[in-house]
């Protein structure tokens, strides 16, 4: 046999060998929610996956912010590419499914032997809402956040408070923001309090004081209603507008998180709500000592969940599927998701991640992050409904002018209703409103 | 009467000075802070005046915080691949529409013309549709076949072609010179403002673009700059490193930058010629 025809041969057997060793390619879309170096993790994470085994090889792809994940995926799927999976925003499950575009993760578990309850068993219970859709899991939890109260230990001291006893109620939060707000003349050189205002963050917020005050901000159960024209909300947006307006320790106008956060590293305010995911920027960048604590309450000790889940988009082979469902059970395994948590700040969605050692040592040296931990227990679900993104921006448009004092709370969350109901209409009639004949 | 003239022209530089400084601010802003120790946590962080101990781990961080070499390539050829194709058919397709006689032409024209109505998201879903029949998904030349054709280009050429008088044509055409060949040697060295003007605009839009490239491209070895520079600035819950902003924000801005220092003079001269307001 000649030297070629046996080359021929081997290649031949190779190109036979080769299907059978082949891996399931697919890719896996995340946002970047907090900073650059979260995406440089998430690739390093990826690469590890890819090396420990060889089934399953996955694409990592940076797709910028939560909203635009949402329309790259769901373009994508629309083009007949879509992605295996993504790491969504955690509300926007409800608005994926009602489009068709994310699967329903129950088949997995069957296959894999196990109940939804047993599987959700692991993870915090205030998360389980947002997990599912019409009482199925659709989504997987992978970091999650509320928001805290951070305040500036030194602004304390100074001011005569007592930075053991952080405000716990709306009243003691304003007798506390007056101390800390100093003036000269007309000018205010440091303002009491502060928090960000921009688009997402402001209608995650406004959910934080609604609850705080007794309300719910949204149907939980049925995608087609939100409460703005409620007392609990009058309530929360006139305590917003108070602080600004009345007792003036809070800047006018609208501040991005990122304004915020500054202000507060620069000493230009002394407390601020943020999330619970902005924990290890703040500890690594805040020079002066500060503290963490609970969302001050009206009525009730109340916070939403945050952060972001892992779906499955419709339209997968059913090899990109099975390999889908592999990463996401990697990419949620207790380990994983603690070793991601302290590097972000955000919690780790499932209990068993703080029992490690590493997570106690992690805990024992950081012991912010505990704060954020003992809030879970008054966590409620994150608003999630047909039209998410344009329902929330229906009253973060209505609450940022009543910021600006150019609405007044009561008409600002009237005209919010109105426009939330119209964006939702469509469904209500597919839906609730749709009869016998 | 002659120290009056001058007071006027003193004041008037000064206020130019003024408005000049207001415009530069942010610039100015954008190169102290990325050289500015600790961005985040620094109480003199929207100083203008540069802190003494100078750094460079801002750039070190951002450098490190994706591969802008390649970046800097692929957005090179998005952007140079774009103009090239847009050359060829925008001054075709401009000379057709200010020299040729066909029916329906004012018509195809204003038709043409809509398309710069249309707000580029409405297009994502069907672009993106075609790129995929087209096998172009998750390729750098998926990137730019939309823009081959720009309505904005076609007008800026047939209106420069318009504004030439026909006596050199017609006395090519005396010569026997064929149409491409009057295009070609007598027609576009004459409308070189405008292609320059055109290729000004087409360069910074397309270097500057997120959302389409972001649509399009999957693999990472194929993002372009602003799909890097997203990473630090399209953080949702966490806060700024205003410095590593401020150096990846330079990264990117830089070259055109520098590019635009460098041919100022033939840059304003273009825009002037051919009445385009950037």
């Amino acid at each position: 046999m000649s030297a070629i025809s046996r080359l021929a041969i081997g290649a031949l057997a190779l190109s036979f060998a080769l299907p059978a060793a082949a891996q399931t390619k697919i890719d896996f879309f995340f946002p970047v929610p907090v900073e650059g170096k979260l995406a440089r993790e998430m690739t390093r994470l990826v690469k590890s996956y890819n090396e420990s085994q060889k089934e399953v090889e996955v694409t990592a792809v940076y797709t910028g912010g939560y909203d635009d994940t949402k329309l790259k995926a769901q373009a994508a799927a629309k083009a007949g590419k879509p992605p295996a999976v993504v790491l969504m925003s955690a509300n926007f499950n409800v608005d994926l499914k009602l489009s068709g575009d994310i699967q329903s993760l129950e088949p997995m578990l069957k296959a894999d032997g196990t109940t939804r309850d047993a599987f959700l068993a692991d993870f915090w219970p205030a998360l389980h809402a947002n997990a599912m859709v019409d009482g199925e899991l659709y989504s997987v939890p992978f970091h999650n956040s509320t928001p805290l109260l951070y305040y500036n230990v030194d602004h304390f001291k100074e001011a005569g408070l007592d930075p053991a006893k952080p405000p716990r109620t709306w009243a003691e939060l304003v007798d506390a923001a007056k101390k800390l707000t100093k003036r000269d003349g007309d000018k205010v050189e440091r303002y009491g309090f502060t928090m960000p205002a921009g688009y997402d963050y402001l209608g995650w917020l406004m959910e934080a004081l609604t609850l705080s005050n007794g309300g719910r901000y949204f149907n939980e159960e049925y995608g087609g209603e939100v409460y703005y024209d409620t007392a609990s909300m009058l309530g929360a947006a006139r305590f917003l507008e108070d602080l600004i307006f009345k007792h003036k320790v809070m800047a006018q106008g609208v501040v991005e998180a990122g304004g915020v956060s500054t202000s507060f590293f620069a000493g230009k305010a002394s407390m601020m709500l943020l999330s619970t995911g902005s924990l290890s920027f703040i500890r690594e960048n805040m020079k002066a000592p500060y503290e963490v604590a609970f969302v001050p309450k009206n009525v009730r000790n109340a916070v939403p969940i945050g952060g972001a889940s892992l779906v499955m988009f419709n339209g997968q082979s059913e090899d990109s599927k099975k390999a889908g469902w592999k990463f996401i059970k990697w990419l949620s395994s207790a380990d994983t998701l603690g070793g991601w948590s302290r590097f972000t700040g955000y919690f780790s969605p499932r209990k068993s991640a703080y029992d490690t050692a590493e997570m106690k040592a992690f805990i024992a040296k950081n012991p912010d992050t505990k704060v954020a931990l003992e809030q879970l227990p008054y966590a409620k679900p994150w608003f999630a409904t047909y039209q998410t993104v344009a329902v929330r921006k229906a009253l973060e448009d209505e609450i940022q002018a009543m910021m600006n004092g150019k609405k007044k709370p009561d008409v600002a969350l009237k005209d919010a209703q109105k426009k939330a109901d119209e964006l939702m209409r469509p469904y209500v009639e597919q839906t609730a409103l749709k009869l016998p004949r | 009467m002659r120290l009056e003239r001058r007071l006027w022209q003193a004041l008037g530089m000064a206020l130019l000075a003024a408005v000049a400084f207001l415009w530069a601010t942010p610039f100015l802003w954008t190169l102290v802070a990325s050289f500015r120790p600790e961005g985040a946590g620094s109480a003199r962080m929207a100083s203008l005046v540069p802190d003494t101990p100078q750094t460079l781990e801002n750039f070190r961080n951002a450098l490190e915080s994706g591969a802008f070499g390649l970046y800097y390539v692929n957005t090179f050829i998005v952007v140079a691949g774009v103009l090239a194709v847009q050359c060829v058919t925008v001054s075709l397709a401009g000379y057709a529409f200010a020299r040729l006689r066909f029916p329906g032409r004012n018509v195809l024209f204003y038709v043409f013309l809509l398309q710069l109505m249309l707000v580029p998201p409405a297009l994502i879903v069907p672009n993106l549709r075609t790129i995929v029949d087209l096998g172009l998904y998750d390729t750098l030349p998926g990137v730019m076949a939309p823009y081959f054709a720009s309505a904005f280009g076609t007008f800026l050429m047939r209106q420069t072609f318009l504004a030439l008088p026909r006596d050199f044509e017609e006395a090519a055409a005396i010569d026997g010179a064929p149409w491409w060949a009057i295009v070609w040697y007598v027609l576009l060295p004459m409308a070189q403002p405008g292609l320059v003007a055109f290729a000004i605009v087409s360069v910074t839009a397309h270097w500057n673009e997120f959302l389409w490239p972001l649509m399009v491209i999957n693999d990472p070895a194929k993002h372009t700059l602003t799909i890097g520079l997203a990473a630090f600035t399209r953080g949702a819950e966490g806060g700024k490193e205003w410095g590593v902003l401020a150096a990846g924000t330079l990264l990117v801005m830089a070259p055109l930058a520098v590019v635009f220092v460098a041919f100022q003079r033939r840059f304003v001269d273009s825009f002037v010629f051919s009445g385009v307001k950037g």
